[in-house]
């Protein structure tokens, strides 16, 4: 086993239970913060899959924009944090099947598929994958686009989340 | 001017034709934007005037058509360009074209010219004089919108008028939509015309997309140049366009099964009735059989049910007719049973015969019902008049309830109202086939072709005009003979000129219209001969020659003396029976006391068999309960039942927390292991205990709106993997 | 970077900068509020607008291949631009009237219209989803935007969290197309399909989830259920916005993804496709039959409306009709945002405070009060349904006309059904108005009347002249890659 493959099992373990988490607990503002720890856990499996601009742009916009929003949403707009109804209903089981079937019919179809099972690339030594992903991030050739434009969405969002907040006189 | 010369010069009045849309737009758009200030004098003479000018020019076209009888097609503008279809705003210049133009704004002036009268009194009637502006604006647009009908050259832009004049038919049936029974009746009249023709638009929408499939394109000319290569080919192609289109026939010429919506169209005023629902709208279904003549030549299937809708929507109706107490229902029911002949005729492929019909009819029908109301105008007056005289007031009964409209108030009006009493008789003797009225001549004509081309159609189209002259004699008897009735019909008046007068215009049209086409010369069949010929010419011909040669021989038959006595005999017998009936059985039966006398002599004699023709043979029931009903009641449970309570109710609650339930149970049982028993049946009360408080604790559906884009996702994910 | 393309974004860049400058104009500058920032708001959408005519005719792509210029775009830019100038017509005198009048509206409205502008140049999936975030996440505030009363909070909330939900498959989505062709560029993934590398099998699903995502934002069935609700509890001028400018702007990036880029896949998407257009006409159209209240009426004809124009998409693997498809479904979008903003133009002036005057009943005696309001809305009715002459009708005959020659007969007789079904919902509020005495309260603003008379007008006349409309509307064929 490799050290990648140890880093991916971990953090595929802290994401499933973080998102897990998002669900069960009762505080929505533990909820909230489970899950930006799922995002976290999620944008580190781009980093490990060498998809470093998504991996920004999880950041960015999840972790960033998303529930940064849900947070203020949360916190200005509730008195009370803490719900106290019952989390599941009597269906959860076959939602439970359902899901399964679609996870497993899913992976069936992938696993017909040679690249499935290939490892990722090992980057170069000398490869400097922050320089280049920062170089990606403003290059025209590459992803200026996206970056600029992930900056105009934070800046609505922001404008969202005052609007959210304030208090009518 | 010698008229040879202005024939020879005429082809450049072709090129004025799009003044008949022009002028009945500026009258529209005149009384919509300026009528408000306007007298009302000068709105009437606006929307008439704009009618004249249609008619001006029609004549216009008919002159150039003298000279150059191959017509022209004149394009207004480019309407739709999308890959190979290419439509546009043309308007069709032949000689078919222009024959309806000239009845549609002939016949249109004159009732224009009567309405300024007849609305001007209507309006005070029913209480809301502002109502006289709006009553020319749609009947300018309705002008406008039969021009767009009978002036395409393409099917398109023939379905746009055909849709326009629908809509001003919804319109001007529901101009006093306060009124009638409940405050709704004329409302629910309206809405009724609205979606029998949209039933009927429906079958003309699929024959033109059958059309455009088989001919890509929707223009006469290139449709009927490629319809005999396209009948080789694909021979049921054209078999569906002709029988979609009869559905659309049906609906907008109100035959068999959807001629329900005319007699309750006759809640719209009267000068509605006789333009729109007798004399030109309805008549748009048989121009369009006329009009598709190339088309239908070619299968004689669909001729053949064409005529069998029309002969029997004729004797049908006609029996509806005779026991009909309504003044307008009588001629409404006339109406569709004439309209039966014109189908018939026009479907057997006699052609000429339908539209000498078609333009004989306009005038008689248009005059019977502008005097029929003449007669409500005038027992309205009458009315009025014994409300307000306290003498007479005590002598009459039930003085609230009265309807000037019901024939069994009336009698006598023939001495009171001598001009209406005289062109009505013109006009009904018309309708009955009398020699030498213009009915006598274009109805021999039909039954002529008939008797040569359907023995069986001649069969039951001749019973149907012994039907038409009787219920045309009793009508007559009712309305003008014996003494009057009711103290209303006593004390009615003449109406002013401005309402005789056309119709003593329309009585001499329908006493003359035969000259037209007599028997041996024939104008009108040489006339239309011109179109006939050029729409089936060249290649296509020698398909059409089959099946055309016979009608072409037919149409050129002379005059059968057997077949016209025969016909005439019917009449007059009916007649006869109609007088001795209504005058001599009448009279007799005064001696009864009022309470048990009925209130129609032939109740007395055909019982039950009169109800049903009174009833109208139960067709409106018989609509209720096999379409409207189911239909309503399906959409009810399409709300109620499947989208509230099964999904958001049934869905949820039982099948997804019941079938919890049930496999918990399921399992508790079969596998017998006490930990899992244990466990399972506990989960099994806890979850249902959960469901309980879910339901009381939830607020929105939130999740339930999840779970269905999940379920979305589930079957097409599904269906990609599965397949 | 060259010039080239800066100016194929020139109008995104203009609207982006303007916004943002407008808050601090209106911060420091229009502190009363006394409505200059309404027009300042107009005034960008009307700049950035002529710089989108101004590239006209033109066909590249830009910052290697993430955006693209055609006809398309072009034309889809200035129908959001367009739409977002009603936007703000109909909202400057509702929001007053509502006591929530608030500049940030009008900002947002500017942000989100960049989203769906950006939505129109995509040519890259990552950029696909950006734009679709940008567009949704100022709507998402505007639907709320009536707080603190329930309703707006209410639907805001739900029109969030289910659009989060929708906006995970999208991504998941992207992922598994860029897993089948090692790319997001529309222009790699036709590249890698044609040179067979790509997996087509995990392509269509991957376009799948795009679809279920996308097929939110336009309220298909089964993804529309927020649609009633959100555009019930939305404050009117918002709910007109997005029915019309989000709608559009889910098909501008549906078309753009399907046509240009999938055409392989329309063996296994087609039906899935019909069976979704086929049950977004069904179920919009029945279920309208039993809405009591205007605008969840209204919402259930927008549902109805994306079954139409998803038709179009039905036939996008046949590259002989497709791009005709794209012409049609273009024509609808601009007859649906006509008629459309029309319609809400009279909805707004009869609502008043606390979602009253809303119901059906409200609009009784409405014809004999105010007939040249009746009249207008009459128009509308008509023109969703399909009658001549009006835009509505056109647009159907354009639609059925592609689907007929794409060879789905039955879809385009499962159209022309419903849409008879519908003639009697719409046909229900013009005998209402008509036929029935009421006392309707009006506010008619001269910014609503002017709305309402000039779509009403257009839905005529455009629709008489629909010739030079359809032709600029065929010219905005997608760049093909």
């Amino acid at each position: 086993m490799t050290a990648l493959q140890i880093i991916f099992l971990i953090t595929a373990v802290i994401t499933l239970g973080a998102a897990a988490m998002v669900v069960i607990t009762r505080n929505l503002v533990h909820a909230a913060l489970w899950l930006i720890m799922t995002f976290f856990g999620i944008s580190v499996l781009y980093v490990l899959l060498n998809a470093g601009f998504l991996a920004v742009a999880q950041v960015v916009i999840y972790i960033g924009a998303i529930s940064i929003l849900m947070i203020f949403a949360i916190m200005l707009t509730r008195r009370v944090q803490q719900d106290f109804g019952p989390q599941t209903n009597a269906a959860w089981p076959w939602a439970l099947v359902i899901a399964a079937a679609l996870f497993g019919g899913l992976i069936w179809i992938f696993s017909g598929w040679g690249n499935f099972f290939t490892q990722a690339p090992v980057m170069g030594e000398r490869a400097d994958p922050l320089r280049q992903l920062g170089m990606a991030l403003v290059s025209p050739e590459q992803y200026v686009i996206p970056f600029e434009v992930a900056s105009v969405m934070l800046t609505a969002a922001l404008i969202g989340a005052i609007m959210v907040a304030w208090e009518r006189k | 001017m010698i008229f040879s010369e202005v024939t020879s010069a005429g082809a450049q009045f072709f090129q004025w034709v799009p003044l008949i849309l022009a002028f009945p737009l500026a009258g529209l758009l005149i009384n919509m934007f300026f009528g408000g200030r306007l007298p009302e004098k000068v709105i009437g003479i606006v929307g008439s005037s704009a009618v004249v000018l249609t008619f001006v020019v029609a004549v216009l076209q008919a002159i150039s058509l003298v000279g150059h009888p191959e017509g022209a097609v004149v394009p207004l503008a480019d309407w739709i360009h999308i890959g190979e279809l290419h439509l546009r705003w043309a308007i069709q210049v032949d000689t078919l074209s222009v024959t309806m133009m000239l009845v549609v704004s002939g016949v249109g002036s004159l009732i224009h010219i009567y309405a300024i009268g007849y609305m001007h009194e209507d309006v005070r009637h029913n209480g809301d004089p502002g109502r006289y502006q709006r009553f020319f604006v749609f009947f300018n647009l309705f002008i406008l919108a039969m021009m767009v009908l009978v002036s395409a050259d393409n099917y398109l832009m023939l379905f746009v008028g055909w849709e326009g004049v629908g809509l001003c038919s919804y319109l001007l049936i529901g101009f006093w939509y306060d009124k009638g029974e409940g405050g709704i009746g004329n409302a629910m009249a309206a809405k009724k015309a609205f979606v029998t023709n949209r039933v009927g638009d429906f079958g003309f929408l699929l024959a033109a997309f059958t059309m455009f499939g088989a001919f890509r394109s929707f223009e006469f000319e290139s449709v009927f140049r490629q319809a005999p290569e396209v009948a080789a080919i694909i021979p049921s192609a054209i078999m569906f366009i002709t029988l979609f289109m009869l559905l659309g026939v049906t609906g907008k010429s109100a035959q068999l099964p959807l001629f329900v919506w005319l007699p309750d169209a006759m809640a719209g005023p009267t000068p509605v009735s006789a333009l729109i629902h007798a004399a030109t709208m309805v008549t748009a279904g048989v121009y369009l059989v006329a009009r598709s003549y190339p088309l239908y030549s070619l299968v004689p299937e669909a001729q053949f049910w064409v005529t069998m809708v029309g002969a029997l929507t004729a004797l049908f109706s006609a029996t509806i007719a005779v026991g009909q107490f309504d003044i307008k229902k009588v001629l409404a029911y006339s109406t569709i049973s004439q309209l039966g002949f014109m189908v018939a005729a026009v479907g057997m492929g006699a052609t000429v015969a339908g539209m000498f019909h078609l333009v004989t009819h306009a005038f008689f029908k248009a005059l019977l019902f502008l005097s029929a109301g003449s007669v409500i105008l005038g027992l309205e007056q009458g009315h009025h008049h014994v409300e307000h005289d306290p003498v007479l007031r005590k002598k009459a009964k039930n003085l609230h309830h009265f309807d000037p409209q019901d024939m069994r108030n009336m009698g006598g009006l023939r001495t009171r109202m001598p001009i209406t009493f005289w062109v009505f008789t013109i006009g009904g003797l018309a309708l009955a086939g009398i020699f030498p009225l213009a009915g006598f001549w274009s109805k021999d004509e039909i039954l002529l072709e008939a008797n040569h081309l359907y023995s069986w159609a001649y069969i039951i189209l001749s019973i149907a005009a012994f039907f038409t002259a009787f219920y045309v004699g009793r009508q007559l008897l009712m309305v003008f003979f014996g003494e009057p009735r009711t103290e209303p019909a006593a004390h009615a008046k003449e109406s002013p000129p401005v309402m005789t007068v056309p119709l003593m215009i329309l009585a001499g049209l329908s006493a003359l219209g035969g000259l037209l086409n007599l028997p041996g010369i024939h104008t009108f069949g040489h006339w239309l001969e011109h179109t006939l010929e050029a729409a089936t010419h060249g290649e296509a011909a020698e398909v059409a020659a089959e099946v055309g040669a016979e009608a072409a021989q037919a149409g050129a038959l002379g005059f059968d003396l057997g077949i016209a006595a025969i016909s005439t005999a019917l009449a007059v017998v009916a007649l006869g029976l109609a007088w001795y009936l209504y005058d001599r059985r009448y009279k007799q039966m005064l001696d009864i006391p009022p309470a048990k006398r009925p209130d129609d002599p032939l109740r007395s004699i055909l019982g039950p068999v009169f109800t049903g023709m009174e009833r109208k043979w139960w067709v409106d029931e018989l609509y209720w309960a096999v379409l409207l009903n189911p239909y309503i009641a399906l959409s009810k449970f399409l709300a109620q039942v499947i989208d509230w309570r099964f999904w958001h109710d049934w869905f949820h609650d039982v099948v997804i927390a019941g079938g919890f339930k049930w496999i918990t149970r399921l399992t508790a049982v079969r596998i017998d292991l006490g930990g899992i028993d244990a466990i399972a049946n506990g989960l099994a009360t806890v979850t249902q205990g959960l469901a309980q408080q879910m339901r009381r604790l939830q607020t929105g559906y939130v999740r339930n709106y999840a779970l269905s884009v999940f379920v979305g996702v589930v079957i097409i994910l599904g269906y990609l993997i599965l397949r | 970077m060259n010039v080239q393309d800066l100016y194929a974004i020139s109008p995104l860049i203009v609207l982006v900068t303007w916004a943002t400058l407008l808050i601090l104009v209106d911060v420091y500058i229009i502190r009363d509020r006394n409505g200059g920032t309404p027009i300042l708001a107009a005034l960008g959408l009307l700049v950035a607008m002529g710089f989108a005519i101004a590239q006209t005719g033109q066909q590249y792509t830009a910052f290697n291949g993430m955006a693209v210029v055609d006809g398309f775009a072009i034309f889809l830019q200035v129908l959001f631009l367009g739409s977002g100038l009603v936007g703000i017509a109909l909202a400057y005198n509702y929001l007053q009237r509502m006591g929530i009048e608030r500049s940030e509206y009008y900002i947002l409205l500017l942000y989100s219209i960049s989203g769906m502008m950006l939505m129109a140049i995509a040519a890259d999936l990552i950029v696909v989803f950006l734009a679709l975030e940008l567009l949704s996440i100022p709507l998402y505030v505007l639907a709320g935007f009536g707080r603190p009363k329930v309703e707006p909070e209410e639907a805001a909330l739900k029109y969030f969290l289910l659009g989060a939900f929708a906006g995970g498959f999208v991504v998941y989505g992207i992922a598994l197309a860029f897993g089948a062709t090692a790319t997001t560029s529309l222009a790699g993934i036709v590249q890698a399909v044609n040179a067979g590398s790509a997996n087509l099998t995990l392509l269509s699903i991957g376009a799948a989830l795009i679809l279920i995502g996308l097929g939110f934002k336009v309220a298909a069935v089964p993804f529309h259920m927020w649609t009633p609700d959100v555009y019930q509890g939305a404050p009117s001028a918002v709910t007109a916005f997005m029915s019309v400018g989000a709608k559009a702007g889910g098909f501008a990036a549906l078309l753009r993804v399907f046509v240009s880029a999938l055409p392989e896949l329309a063996a296994d998407l087609s039906p899935v496709l019909w069976v979704l257009a086929a049950l977004t006409m069904i179920l919009g159209n029945v279920v309208a039959i039993a809405q009591g209240n205007i605008k969840r009426l209204l919402a259930y004809s927008s549902i109805a409306h994306a079954g139409y124009i998803l038709m179009a998409l039905v036939v996008f693997g046949n590259t002989q009709v497709s791009s005709d498809a794209v012409a049609a479904a273009l024509f609808y979008l601009v007859a649906y945002a006509v008629t459309s903003f029309g319609a809400w133009a009279v909805v707004i002036a009869l609502e008043k405070a606390e979602q009253k005057g809303l119901a059906l009943d409200d609009y009784a005696g409405l014809g004999r009060k105010y007939p040249g309001l009746a009249a207008a809305m009459a128009v509308f009715m008509l023109s969703f349904t399909g009658v001549p002459p009006t835009l509505g009708f056109v647009g159907k005959l354009y639609l059925f006309r592609t689907v007929l020659e794409g060879g789905f007969i039955w879809l385009a007789v499962i159209g022309v059904l419903t849409s008879l079904v519908s003639a009697y919902y719409y046909l229900r509020i013009v005998v209402i108005m008509y036929m029935r005495d009421g006392d309707p309260q009006v506010h008619a603003e001269p910014w609503l009347r002017l709305t309402a008379g000039v779509t009403a007008v257009a839905t005529v006349v455009l629709s008489l002249y629909a010739g030079p409309l359809f032709a600029w509307a065929s010219q905005a064929v997608l760049k093909l890659f």
